[in-house]
């Protein structure tokens, strides 16, 4: 009963450290290698992507929850994000839920906002990398739960036939 | 010269300000990302990092070479539609 009640610990640990930072659970786990190259392959494309997109825009559940989702799957970055979206600059990010609201606010404070928008095709890059990156970390915490478990990465585990079986 | 191709407003602050790509950089964004995909794909099979390399090359060529296909396949189609219309 408790090999597997530590294997379920070591799953939890890893999955959560991975869904964290990407990598983490991996780096937990002994697999520092391949932690890193998790890390690098994960963290590019989410950083590239705010960077190219901007926070206000880009990390923005009121005005993009599908993106939004996507994104959630890296975690502790999204999350950092989000609170620094709503603590950085003077543009509300619950504001651009309406498409209109530039539209709506006095000359001067638009010409401000629009410092923090982008528009196509930067807006359209840095969603595809940021959502890609998202959708990556999930497949790195399936990996991490995979050789928690196992120690085998998630799609090495070869399917015995079914006569082999004990 | 770098400024001109990437005019950037003076106080500008990664991450809360936008960058502005250059002109015609959008479709060469497709490779970093791919190459990033292709790494995590084969790291999930990879019992250790020294398996990956020749793998990931493989599975960057194979997805690069796909979504060509696919893009040359779309054009073709969409030539058809303005010749048949």
């Amino acid at each position: 009963m408790a090999p597997a009640r530590d294997t379920t610990r070591k799953m939890i640990g890893a999955g959560l450290l991975t869904w964290l930072v990407p990598g983490a659970g991996h780096w937990a786990l002994g697999h520092r290698n391949l932690a890193t190259v998790f890390f690098l392959a994960i963290s590019f494309p989410y950083w590239t992507g705010l960077a190219i997109g901007g926070i206000k825009n880009q990390v923005n559940p009121w005005s993009n929850p599908w993106l939004f989702l996507a994104e959630m799957g890296a975690g502790g970055y999204t999350s950092i994000c989000l609170i620094v979206n709503q603590l950085a600059g003077d543009l509300d990010p619950r504001n651009l839920a309406d498409p209109k609201y530039l539209s709506k606010v006095s000359p001067q404070q638009r010409a401000e906002f629009l410092k923090y928008m982008s528009y196509y095709p930067e807006s359209d890059v840095s969603q595809i990398y940021l959502a890609t990156a998202g959708l990556l970390n999930i497949l790195a915490i399936l990996d991490a739960l995979s050789r928690a478990q196992t120690g085998q990465p998630t799609f090495d585990q070869q399917i015995a036939p079914a006569g082999s079986r004990p | 010269m770098t400024h001109e191709i990437w005019p950037q407003p003076m106080g500008w602050i990664p991450f809360l300000h936008p960058v502005k790509l250059p002109p015609g950089a959008r479709l060469w964004t497709f490779f970093p990302l791919i190459l990033c995909v292709a790494v995590v794909y084969r790291a999930t099979r990879s019992r250790s990092v020294r398996d990956m390399p020749r793998a990931t090359a493989a599975t960057f060529a194979y997805i690069c070479v796909g979504m060509i296909a696919i893009a040359a396949a779309f054009y073709l189609l969409h030539r058809l539609v303005l010749w048949l219309t």
